[in-house]
């Protein structure tokens, strides 16, 4: 029986297969942009073939395919969705586009605006009004859905959200349109706010809700295609999407809420990451992915992904909870350059994958970064990517002499100076976003994944006061290997303001008690196993605008103090993530959340490898760090479990490439990842 | 200082100070107390050298950009010979540096090998400061002393021990002491931040390098913003904004500005500019530099690092007694706003014609409401500000404004709340808020939107509404060719009464229950000549249902 995740890329698809004794099995197509399924079918008969056997017999001896999808992202980055109107409350039609007053990029004040998903013609009023409290102040005018109606006829929509203020409180109004519009336009793809992100504030909820039905047809189009591809092999077995939180879910409900995939493109790397540490007893890690164009970093706390509800992408909110991930401008493609006033920059601009860095020998002749750890030795020019890529040493040293004469400095001290800069940058980027979310980076692990993180991690976690610094021994594995880990995930809300010293518990029980059975009936019907719940709770001080997100796991329900035990819950987190409480002032609930997570059975870990004698270094190679020095060269594939390296030495694979400095040590691991203990 | 700096240290310097600021402005979102400093972000936080140069700042609010060298001067002068580790010294005084007395500035002194070397600040704008009038925008007020508590440059710690005297002094004097203490804390935690991060700064490249790199970082805002100047055309040109009135009877006080283009040098006169009123739209002296530092920098290209460096090539030359510098006692309140945002029209009109190309058109001017009343539902008193209804933000050779994005001081850099949240919180019901079509400025490019806003008072008792500021009679100006924007259009209808227009500035209107207030805030201003818009882009304006007279459908 086999396990198979399948993540499909802007240029590749990849794949990896896991058996019973936890051999993995990976195989790479290209991807077929215009349908995705294409590449994954070939994919998989690539993979049937590193395994030899059949495709149709790998797939029936396939008990569940784990699938990450960007289709629906790149709908929304291309603009590539269908016609979508939106249906709204009459008198607040520009929600979507008001963006709360915020323009981004201040200083910039030639920036052109950002066209809204829903353009203002088809974002039509009806007439109806809920109060605040619940009452009915304009009751639904069904001659105002009539005219709309027509409106959507003429235009041809494709898809429409519908979304009323206060219908966190009530959807009648909005399922009564649904239905009148269903009834009129079947063909047409049709989202309820009530249903996709019931919570108060108009601007995230209709956003949500429009951003869903923008992505819905696409990705309804695409996953019901490569259902179908799949079958005709003889697949049986669930499919699986990975979604922005983390969580898998079945295909019928990845096509019913199409916004929870939009950011699910890194779910994967932190998937991988969270499984990571458990295996490395080390809760607390910074996922550390550094790519082409960008870095995307995350935290791992007390071994749990930390979630975000403020996401966006192309200038849309997406209010549904997502994995908390930045991604930083710098990348090894980020090009170095000086600026007007003779001041070295790194990024954001990139050379991406075509031309590339100047030392790919496409015609790029700007310089990069990989262009700086090429001229600096850290790379081995004919041993980038497992020697699939030849890298032009000359071209690297001649991009790094312009930009050198622009600072009175040699190729070797430019290169030199790209790689400290791109390192402060990052390191600063890291301190930041582990600031906004109330931790100190001291107590963290740097996990370091992707293909250039290698070379990068122990500068970084010298910056950081970091001492340890974690690279698994290939990046993509880790990736598909955390999907085949992510659980089935179901999150429901319900918006209920009140104030903890007045709402009562038996109330609150029974809020939590319906959300429980609501979301424990939908698990049930996907899952036969386990299943867990997790509760928690928006909260804020009084007169405090935002909500924080408060777990509330810990807290027992059956208590007498129960109101107490949560208002505690909230003061505590207060404190942590703003380093204060104030314990006499009135605590307002605000939302509802419980997750149900039906637990998959995990895949099996790899197979260790061998301990013995020490390997030792292939050869040496001329490196720079504060001067030039030859350091031992390590290939990572052949190194014993428990063997130590001493820096400064480089260890390469096939994927990366990793940079030990004077007083570090890596230990390779029964797995074969490196284990780098961080200066002195 | 004669020390070489390596070119990658300088780099590596400068994104380090960057981030202490940005950590400095992070550590104060986290742990202030106030919605205006945690969610509307009205606050700055800064590094300057012992000399009061400007070395970094977080590029939260513009208009607090070029104002706070003054403070840090203000410290300098009485205190600096004597500062010592563990100081904390606070001011607001429009006459001793600061820009309005809500502003607030904590300043710590940073030292390297004993000797003073920084100051890290953080500026935070106090939702009261005492005075006649919660908030302090008191339309009312003839002198400072009407406007709140004056606190010249004082010393709050000495060598890390507090005076607890002093701040019983200052929070006896405002109206919610703990919301100030705990926003206080908050500004003093983040300058302390800014300290550390210097000193291990310090620790590492040696106090020399470090002082030297920052002047380097200076140096090369400098070399930026000159060439970027050297490329527009020499010569002296005008510029005037106008500001409707003074709420006092006294109409179309007029800011003018002499901008003289001379290579890679500006010299900015504003001393043509009308003589100061008697009322809060006049400026503080930094205020009037921080103004023409926006101006300047909304010049340049976005990314000219905003330091003193990106000064230097500007001599700002105004006359005290004028309108753009008021003379001490004179009420500056609304002067962040306005006229803060006339002495940046006016400079931006100027050089439109030395660099049409960079001149973008006005942004909506800000005309706030404050209610004032009981809610039946709780019988709680509650104060509301209105941040809703923005203006629409000026085209620009990059394309249309963008509507209902605010004033030009803030630029899109403030967030208006829920409108479900504030009908939970307040007894206020929003019949309507969507954009005002036809309020744009016609042009080439046409002006953002304003906002059509109708809000429903439902209290019981009677309210009491003030107002404080601009833009009723003038619209957002247009550039090269562009049309201004329309202006503000506020009014009130009590149930049963006739509509009563809003005055931008006024003090301790009586609102009766069931008060529906009909709010139409200024489109931005439009850029370029209106003959010259594609037939496409009023094809879609049209369908938008953006033009005049197409309100309704």
């Amino acid at each position: 029986m086999y396990l198979i995740g399948i993540d499909v890329g802007g240029t590749f698809t990849d794949l990896v297969s896991v058996d019973e004794a936890g051999r993995v099995v990976i195989a790479k197509s290209p991807s077929t942009p215009e349908d995705p399924s294409i590449g994954v079918v070939e994919g998989l008969a690539r993979l049937a073939e590193a395994l030899g056997i059949t495709r149709e017999a790998l797939l029936a001896e396939t008990g569940r395919i784990v699938h990450g999808t960007t289709v629906a992202t790149n709908a929304l980055l291309q603009r590539r969705g269908p016609k979508t109107a939106l249906l709204t409350t009459e008198g607040h039609r520009d929600v979507l586009e008001m963006r709360e007053g915020l323009k981004w990029d201040r200083y910039n004040l030639r920036l052109a605006r950002p066209d809204p998903l829903v353009p203002r013609e088809l974002r039509l009023g009806i007439t109806e009004r809920l109060r605040a409290d619940g009452g009915v102040e304009i009751p639904l005018d069904e001659a105002s859905v009539d005219r709309a109606i027509r409106r959507l006829k003429r235009a041809r929509v494709e898809a429409v959200a519908i979304a009323f203020l206060h219908s966190y409180l009530d959807d009648r109004h909005e399922r009564q349109v649904a239905a009148r519009v269903r009834e009129a336009l079947p063909e047409v793809y049709v989202s309820i706010s009530a249903e996709i992100f019931p919570r108060i504030k108009e601007f995230e909820r209709v956003s949500t809700t429009v951003v869903n039905a923008y992505a819905g047809p696409t990705l309804e189009g695409y996953l019901q295609r490569l259902g179908a591809r799949l079958a005709e092999h003889g697949y049986r077995a669930p499919i699986l999407i990975i979604q922005s939180h983390g969580g898998v879910v079945p295909l019928e409900e990845a096509i019913r809420v199409a916004a929870g995939a939009v950011l699910s493109g890194p779910a994967g790397g932190v998937a991988g990451a969270k499984a990571s540490a458990g295996l490395l007893g080390h809760g607390d890690l910074i996922p550390f992915d550094m790519g082409g164009t960008s870095t995307d970093i995350s935290l791992i706390v007390d071994g749990e992904p930390t979630l975000a509800a403020d996401r966006g992408i192309a200038g849309e909110r997406i209010a549904l909870p997502s994995l908390d991930i930045v991604t930083l401008g710098a990348g090894g493609g980020s090009i170095a350059s000086v600026d007007v006033g003779g001041v070295l920059q790194v990024g954001p601009a990139s050379a991406g994958a075509d031309p590339g860095p100047a030392c790919y020998g496409q015609g790029g002749d700007a310089a990069t970064v990989t262009d700086a750890n090429l001229v600096l030795g850290y790379l081995d020019p004919g041993n980038f990517l497992g020697g699939r890529v030849r890298l032009d040493d000359a071209a690297a040293t001649a991009a790094l002499t312009r930009l050198g004469a622009a600072l009175d400095l040699d190729a070797v001290q430019a290169a030199a100076g790209v790689h400290r800069v791109v390192n402060t940058k990052m390191a600063e980027g890291i301190r930041l976003a582990a600031v906004r979310r109330g931790v100190d980076p001291r107590r963290f692990a740097l996990l370091a994944f992707g293909g250039a993180a290698g070379l990068h991690g122990t500068d970084l976690a010298r910056q950081l006061d970091i001492t340890r610094v974690v690279v698994p021994r290939a990046a993509s594995v880790l990736s598909a290997w955390g999907m085949l880990a992510s659980d089935l995930r179901f999150e429901v809300a319900r918006t209920h303001i009140g104030d903890t010293g007045r709402l009562d518990a038996e109330t609150l029980r029974a809020l939590y008690g319906e959300l429980e059975a609501n979301a424990g009936t939908t698990m049930r019907g996907w899952h036969p196993g386990e299943i867990g719940f997790r509760r928690s709770a928006d909260m804020r001080y009084g007169e405090q605008v935002f909500e924080i997100d408060v777990p509330l796991d810990h807290v027992d329900w059956a208590a007498g103090d129960l109101m107490d035990q949560v208002a505690r819950a909230f003061h505590a987190r207060h404190e942590e993530l703003f380093t204060y409480a104030l314990p006499e002032s009135d605590v307002v609930l605000v939302n509802a959340k419980l997750a149900a997570v039906g637990h998959l059975d995990t895949a099996p870990s790899e197979p260790e490898i061998a301990t013995g004698d020490p390997t030792p270094a292939t050869s040496t190679r001329r490196i720079h760090l504060d001067g030039a020095l030859d350091a031992p060269i390590f290939a990572l594939d052949r190194l014993a479990a428990g063997q130590q390296i001493p820096g400064p030495a480089i260890v390469e694979s096939p994927t990366t490439t990793v940079l030990l400095r004077p007083g570090d040590t890596a230990t390779v691991t029964p797995l074969g990842w490196l284990d780098i203990q961080v200066g002195d | 200082m004669t020390v070489d700096v390596d070119p990658i240290t300088v780099s590596v310097i400068q994104h380090r100070l960057t981030a202490i600021v940005e950590e400095m402005g992070e550590a104060m979102l986290r742990t202030s107390y106030s919605q205006i400093l945690n969610s509307s972000r009205d606050f700055s936080t800064a590094l300057c050298t012992g000399d009061g140069d400007l070395v970094a700042q977080a590029e939260h609010i513009p208009v607090h950009v070029g104002a706070m060298p003054w403070a840090a001067r203000s410290v300098n002068e009485p205190f600096g010979a004597t500062a010592r580790p563990g100081d904390v010294y606070l001011m607001n005084d429009p006459y001793y540096g600061g820009s309005h007395l809500p502003d607030v500035t904590a300043v710590v002194p940073v030292f390297a090998a004993s000797k003073l070397a920084f100051w890290s600040l953080n500026r935070a704008h106090q939702s009261d400061i005492g005075g006649a009038t919660h908030g302090a925008y008191n339309a009312a007020a003839t002198e400072i002393w009407h406007e709140g508590l004056r606190i010249p440059p004082l010393k709050l710690y000495d060598e890390g021990v507090l005076r607890e005297d002093v701040l019983e002094m200052l929070s006896a004097n405002v109206r919610h002491p703990s919301d100030f203490k705990g926003d206080l804390f908050a500004m003093i935690g983040s300058v302390h931040i800014g300290e550390r991060r210097l000193q291990a700064l310090i620790a590492e490249y040696g106090d020399e390098v470090t002082l030297a790199a920052s002047q380097a970082v200076m140096d090369a805002a400098e070399r930026q913003a000159r060439a970027i100047i050297a490329t527009w055309t020499d010569g002296t040109y005008r510029g005037e904004a106008v500001l409707d009135d003074d709420g006092r009877g006294n109409q179309d006080i007029t800011v003018r500005a002499e901008v003289t283009v001379s290579g890679e040098e500006l010299v900015i006169d504003l001393e043509a500019s009308d003589p100061e009123t008697t009322s809060f739209v006049n400026s503080s002296f930094a205020n009037m530099h921080s103004a023409v530092a926006v101006g300047v920098a909304y010049m340049l290209d976005p990314e000219v690092p905003k330091n003193d460096g990106m000064l230097r090539p500007v001599t700002v030359k105004a006359k005290e007694g004028t309108v753009v510098w008021a003379s001490p006692g004179a009420p500056v309140t609304l002067c962040t706003n306005h006229c803060g945002q006339e002495i940046m029209e006016a400079i931006i009109k100027a050089l439109a014609q030395a660099c049409p190309e960079r001149a973008m058109a006005g942004w909506g001017r800000r005309f706030r409401i404050a209610i004032k009343g009981e809610d039946p539902r709780s019988g709680k008193a509650f104060i509301w500000h209105l941040f809703q209804a923005r203006p629409g933000g000026g085209a620009s050779a990059g394309g249309d404004g963008w509507h209902g994005v605010g004033e030009w001081q803030a630029a899109g850099g403030l967030k208006f709340g829920s409108l479900e949240v504030a009908e939970a919180r307040y007894p206020l019901f929003f019949g309507r808020h969507e954009f005002r079509a036809g309020s744009g400025g016609a042009g080439r490019h046409r002006g953002g939107m304003g906002v059509d806003l109708e809000l429903r008072l439902e209290t019981a008792a009677p309210a009491v509404v003030n107002t404080a500021g601009d833009g009723a009679r003038h619209g957002a100006c247009g550039m090269n060719g562009g049309e201004d924007g329309r202006p503000h259009d506020y009014a009130m209808r009590a149930p049963g009464r006739r509509r009563r227009r809003l005055a931008t500035k006024e003090e301790g209107v009586a609102v009766a229950p069931g008060t529906v207030f009909e709010i139409h805030s200024g489109g931005g201003g439009g850029w370029g000549p209106a003959t010259e818009r594609p037939a496409a882009a009023n094809e879609r304006d049209r369908r938008e249902g953006l033009l005049a007279g197409r309100a309704k459908e």
